[in-house]
This record gives C-alpha cells, structure tokens and sequence, in this order.
C-alpha cells in the first residue's frame, strides 16, 4: 500500500502565549509528523494573535489526521490548509554571508542586482546579501553561489497567503 | 467595594463557584496556602489519598460515575510527577478531570528550585490542555477555563499549575459570571442534517448492520444512552459494545451480542467482520477492536457518529462521518425516521440475525467449570448473579480478571463500569472504586482486581479506612500476573518470565490491618456464601478469591490476527506461526 505523499502548506493562527509552539511542535514529533519548515510570529498584538506557517508532508489521511488534531489544541483560534486552495503565494527569505577574497568567474554584483537580491553589508572580506522568493528560486541561489566560499547562511522558513478573497479568519 | 482576596482563597472560592463539592489530594510546601484555605471552609470536602497517581484515580472514579468534574490537588515537583500515570489514563479513557499542582514561586522557576518540575511541559502530551498561572489576574480565568475545557467537547483532563507566591498575592475575584475566560474553546456539537438524512438512508437499506458502540455515548450522557435504545429498538439492529461503552445501552438487553475486540465475543466479531453497515457511535477503531485494520470488516460501509473530528479516518477509513454530540445526533436522527415515517422491516435482516443466532449458539463464553478449584468465570457469574439486582459499580484492575469481568458481569446502567481502558493502567480499580464510593455512599462499589495490580496502589486501603468507605475488592488470585502468562503461553513458548507471583501477602489479614474485613474462599462450593457475606458486611472488604491458576481468557484475537482468525479456548491452535507484524504488537 503505497498512498502517494503530498506537501501541505499549514497556515495556523493561534493565541501568542508561551508554550504555544511547544504544543504544536511536541504534537508533530509525539505523533511521528514531518515538519518540513516552520515559521512564527506575532501578526496582532492587539489580540495577541501569531500566525504559524508549518510545511508538512504525508498521504491524505494522515495530512487530515495532523490538521484534526492541531484544530484540537485549544490555542489554536483556525487552521488553514494553503495549498488546498485555488491559488497562493509561498516565500522565503534568505541571509547569506559570502567570502568574496578570491577572484571569481560570476559577476557578483551584477547577478545580486539581476535576480533583485540586496546587499546588507560589506567589506573587504565578506558580503552578507539579502533575498526573498520562492523555495525553488532561494535554493537556486544557494547552488549558484556555492563557487563562492559561503561562510554561512539562514532561511526564515516559508511564509505563505492565499490569493484573492481566500483568507485565515482571527 | 469589592474585597481583595489572596490566590489560594480565589482558588476555593473558584473551585465552589464550578460547584466542586469534593477533592481528592495531597498536600505539600508548594500548595500549603490552598491547604490553609481548605481549612478555613466546609463547603469542599477534601479526601486525603495516600499516593497522588490515586488521587486522580479516584478522581477518574468520581467522575465517570456521576458525569462530574473530578478535582485532585498536589504539590509541585513529585506530588506532580506522580499524576502523570493518572493524567495520562483520563486522557486517553476521555475523563474530565482538573488537576491542581503547587508550583515552585515564578522568580524561582526555572532555577532547579527544590521540588521545581516542569509539570506543564511533562504533561503537554498528556492533558487536553494546562496551564502555568504566571499572574495573579489570570488565575480566577484560568481555573474556570480548566474546567470548561476538560468538561466540554471530548473530554479530557487539565492542569493548572499555580506558584505558590500567585497563591499568596491578593486581587479581586467576583465569581465565575465576572471572570471572562482565557479560552474561546468551543467545540462543534451540532451535526449537520444532511448528513442525519444520508445516515438514516443506509440504516434504511442495510441488510446486515451492526451497532458498534463506544464510550462516548456514555460521555455524551444519559440521554444519548436513551436515544440509542430507541434507535434499537426501532431498527431491531444488534449492537456491540467496547470495553468502554459497556452499559451505554442494558448489556442484558436481547440485540446485544457482546463485547468485541480481542476478547470479545464470537458473535460480535464476526458480526463485525461480515456486516455490510457498520454504524460506530462514541467510538475510536482502536487496534484492540479492529485487530489487523486491512481486514476489519471488509465488505461493510461504515458510520462514524463522534464528537472528536480527530477520531474520523485515523486508523479506518468510512463512508460517512458525522461530527456533533452524539445525543443531538441521535436525536435528530430519532427526529428524521418519525418525521419521515420511516419504519425498518424485521424481515429485511432475519436472515442476518438467523447468521448471528448460529454464531451466538458457539457459545463462545463457554469454559469448563471444576468442583475442586474456582474457575474465575464462575466466580464472576456468580457475583453477578448475587448482585445484579443492586446494580452494583464496578471498577477493575487491568488483566485477564479485567476481561472476564467485561464478559460476564452484566451491565444495566451507564457510568456503572470504571476500567482503565485506553492505558491499561494496574493500579487503577481501588483508587477509581474509592472515587466512585464517595460519590455513591450508599451503593455497591466493587473492584474486581488481580492479586498483581491490587499491589499497585495498596496503600489506599488506609484511605478506605480513614473515610470508612465500604469498597468491596474482589480479587482473581491466579498467582500469577495472568495476562501476561497467557502471552508468553501464545506466543513466547510457554517461558513464564518474571510473571509468577512470589511472596504474596495474606490478604485476610492485610485486611485485617487496615480494620476491614478479609474473607478468603478457594472451594467453587464456598463461592456464594463469600459474596453473601462480603454484600452484607457494612464496611470495606478484602475478598482473597483463590482461583485456578491455569486458566486464559478467551476468545481471544491474537495482535495482528483478523477477526475471524479468533482463539475459541485453550485447545485452538494458532494457525502457522504469529506473524512477526504481530509479535511487535502489544
Ligand atoms: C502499570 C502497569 N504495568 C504493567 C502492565 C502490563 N500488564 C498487563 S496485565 C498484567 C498482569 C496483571 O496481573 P493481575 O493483576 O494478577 O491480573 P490477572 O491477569 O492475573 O487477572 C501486566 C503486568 C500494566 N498493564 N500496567
Ligand atoms: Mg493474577
């Protein structure tokens, strides 16, 4: 019985409390769930309100099994499943810090400008660029620039809307 | 002028307003203000247990039995770790219970202060939800959310977590109608009519359907119970039902066909197994019930009426699932077929109750009895014969005793029978039968028990003696942790480890020690007049039934087996070897 695997885009608006992350992660691992990327931040702090971003990944019954039991949990205000709509948006941002001391084949700063990526900081050793875009394009980058020495680099995880009146209720 | 009142006195005086009348606990430095409190006041009674995890035994006792809230109070650090077993057993057996734990002050947390434990984070997994009261203003909030939250929806557990200087700061509280709470939790319970009228369709063109009922109707409460014998009787339709919906609707009942699962009867099994509408109510498709899920039933539609959209397609996947409070369901469902004049033709499934008649005439329950040693079988058959007519609250321990009593004990009422079903926990049945007999001074309590598990949680007869609870405990003394011999006979080549029962104590006179009466019986001809006598003794009593020791509970679906590849008694050999997907199972 192979059911085919598919990768889900969870938008989850919760009560920013502590210990909020925490149940919903201790839910993932306690119950054998993929978490792929996981993003979080307050979005209303009128209503002390976050929005969490989880990327997951499993066979329908059990993608619907990792919703119902998130639903569960009484922080959580709603759940969305993004990509079960009929369009959005997914990005990612990116901070990669360069070692530029060896001369390279690429023009650095010309593809920096090209794909729209900023630079943050510079000096006579390191660049640290900015850039936002899809997963697809964010790990492109990364491949790219591997002839660069990357000294290092981090991902925010994905963040994600839906397109036209779709939306996550409060 | 409002008056300011300390946190331990809010927490009381909060506990009064959720009209809490009793508590079951035990006290230390960190909850030492709420202890003063308690003292202070003669509204709530508190029971004095002798081991935390009893405590909310008890308190899971109390509560299945009257549909209340149970209330445990502990201090921090181990008077905390030593709920979780029990946190953990409401939690999976859908108990409503509020635990109250004592907690190191908030500038200590954090610190390894001395009896510091993260208790919110042990029992994340374990609560339906909890709480670290951080402010003095969220208290009063906190507590009666608790209690909103474990007794609405499916319900579950919860624990508030107070430092003890949130105990001795001061603020306003004016009662539950001026306190707004810090959950907006509300769980759907109304069911949606169409899918009443999808539902009522199937029940119309089953030829071969089959109830398969489960604890939530008896969460659901008593009307639900009334409604599904309605529906019965309406359908004419058999009904099964699991470890933890015995007594949902008479078990005495004629439509009923037994237990089903792993020890459940020939009839319910295969019923299970051959039915072309399987209308599960209140229950979860756990692995006890479907044994090897590829073969559960394979030709039938399946229903899934349940408050918990969790429970929907997690382990089987069905045709039509209804979210709601199942008395609201069956209500509507009720509404539908008068509405509709819809009537359900006997003739229709006579012949599928022609199929169960033969399957019943196994007489699967059947066991050879003895004149020189008890059979634990006839033990229970004879306890039910003797007291049946008290309708008597039975709690167990966890074993094969457990399994004989699901099968041969009748259950008439709901929130008759307390068992540890989801976590199997030994230890449960004395604390649980303690929780149960404060609740119901005056009626039958017993606690069927294994010579084992009894041991587990012993010290509550030293509750029992200081409350003077009249608690009966039966015990299937085999000598043996019997389940697990039973195991090790099927599948472990018959190598008995670590599972005979060594310097067991004198029962009798362990009774005797904690002032209750002990009577030991071991002649099958003595049986009657032990429980004559153990019925008629005003207090607690210890019964030290010695039983054959040799003797497994059947029929029995081994792990990873299909429901017609059942063990009818000791001479049905397995089939080939178990399959090693079933040797991993437990
Ligand atoms: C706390 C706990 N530990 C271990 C087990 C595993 N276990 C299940 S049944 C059983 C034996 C119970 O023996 P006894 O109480 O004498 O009951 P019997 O099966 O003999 O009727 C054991 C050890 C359990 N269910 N709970
Ligand atoms: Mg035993």
């Amino acid at each position: 019985m192979t059911e085919s695997h598919s990768k889900h885009i969870l938008s989850i608006m919760v009560d920013n409390e502590p210990g909020v992350l925490a149940r919903i992660v201790g839910l993932f691992s306690g119950r054998g769930y993929n978490i792929e990327s996981l993003s979080v931040s307050e979005v209303d702090s009128d209503k002390f309100l976050s929005r969490v971003t989880i990327v997951t990944s499993g066979t329908k019954n059990i993608v619907d099994q990792i919703k119902a039991q998130v639903r569960k949990l009484i922080p959580v205000h709603n759940l969305i499943d993004i990509t079960e709509l009929k369009s959005f948006l997914g990005k990612e941002l990116i901070l990669m810090k360069l070692d530029i001391k060896q001369k390279t084949v690429l023009n650095i700063y010309k593809y920096i400008k090209n794909i729209g990526a900023k630079i943050l900081f510079e000096d006579k050793t390191v660049i640290i660029i900015e850039f936002s875009g899809t997963p697809t394009e964010i790990s492109s980058l990364i491949k790219k620039m591997k002839v660069y020495n990357i000294v290092e680099l981090t991902r925010s995880g994905l963040v994600s809307m839906a397109l036209g009146k779709d939306y996550i209720r409060r | 002028m409002m008056k300011k009142l300390s946190g331990a006195r809010i927490v009381i005086e909060a506990l009064i307003q959720e009209n809490v009348k009793v508590i079951f606990g035990y006290p230390g430095g960190a909850v030492l203000p709420i202890y003063d409190e308690l003292f202070k006041q003669n509204k709530i009674r508190h029971i004095l247990v002798r081991h935390e995890q009893a405590a909310v035994h008890a308190a899971e006792g109390y509560a299945r039995s009257t549909g209340k809230v149970g209330v445990v109070l502990v201090t921090s650090g181990p008077g905390a770790t030593n709920t979780v077993t029990g946190l953990t057993d409401a939690m999976m057996d859908s108990v409503p219970v509020v635990c109250i734990s004592g907690q190191v002050p908030t500038h200590m947390i954090g610190n390894d202060a001395f009896q510091e434990a993260d208790i919110v984070g042990i029992t994340r997994p374990c609560t339906k939800h909890n709480y670290l009261v951080k402010e003095i203003s969220k208290l009063a909030e906190s507590i009666h959310s608790a209690f909103h939250i474990a007794k609405n929806g499916r319900p579950g557990p919860v624990l508030v977590d107070i430092p003890k200087d949130i105990q001795t700061f001061e603020t306003k509280y004016g009662g539950k109608k001026h306190t707004k709470s810090v959950t907006f939790y509300k769980p759907n319970t109304k069911p949606s009519l169409d899918t009443i009228v999808k539902f009522v369709s199937l029940l119309e063109k089953s030829k071969k359907p089959i109830f398969y009922v489960g604890g939530g109707v008896i969460n659901s409460g008593s009307r639900a119970s009334l409604y599904l014998k309605k529906l019965l009787k309406i359908t004419g339709y058999p009904c099964t039902q699991t470890l933890m919906g015995l007594g949902a609707t008479p078990t005495s009942d004629d439509q009923f066909i037994g237990m089903l699962g792993m020890h459940g009867t020939y009839e319910a099994n295969l019923s299970m197994n051959k039915s072309d509408l399987m209308i599960c109510i209140g229950a979860r498709f756990d692995d006890r019930i479907t044994g090897k899920v590829s073969g559960f039933s394979p030709k039938s539609k399946k229903v899934h009426l349940d408050i918990d959209a969790s429970s929907f397609n997690k382990s089987v996947n069905v045709d039509l699932l209804i979210q709601g409070d199942l008395s609201k369901i069956l209500e509507m469902t009720l509404k539908h077929i008068e509405n509709k004049r819809i009537s359900f033709s006997k003739e229709k499934i006579s012949a599928w109750w022609n199929q169960i008649n033969k399957w019943r005439a196994k007489n699967c329950l059947n066991y050879k009895n003895s004149r020189s040693i008890i059979k634990p079988q006839y033990a229970l058959q004879r306890l039910d014969s003797l007291t049946k007519h008290l309708d008597p609250f039975i709690t167990t321990e966890v074993g094969q005793h457990q399994m004989w009593a699901a099968q041969f004990l009748t259950f008439n009422k709901p929130k008759h029978w307390m068992t540890s079903g989801g976590l199997g926990t030994m230890g449960y049945g004395l604390p649980a039968a303690m929780g149960v007999q404060i609740a119901h001074p005056n009626d039958l309590v017993i606690d069927v028990a294994g010579e084992a598990s009894i041991l587990m949680n012993i010290q509550e007869m030293s509750t029992i003696k200081q409350y003077r609870l009249p608690v009966k405990i039966f015990i299937l003394n085999n000598h043996y942790m019997g389940m697990v011999r039973q195991w090790q006979e099927l599948l472990h080549g018959n190598r008995l480890s670590e599972s005979y029962m060594d310097s067991l104590p004198d029962f009798v006179k362990l009774a005797e020690s904690f002032g209750a009466t002990g009577l030991r019986v071991s002649k099958p001809g003595e049986m009657d007049d032990l429980i004559k006598e153990m019925i008629k003794i005003k207090g607690p009593v210890i019964c030290d039934v010695v039983v054959d020791p040799k003797e497994n509970c059947f029929p029995m679906i081994p792990s990873g087996s299909t429901h017609d590849q059942m063990l009818l008694g000791p001479n049905d050999k397995l089939e080939g070897e178990i399959s090693e997907e079933g040797m991993v199972l437990v």
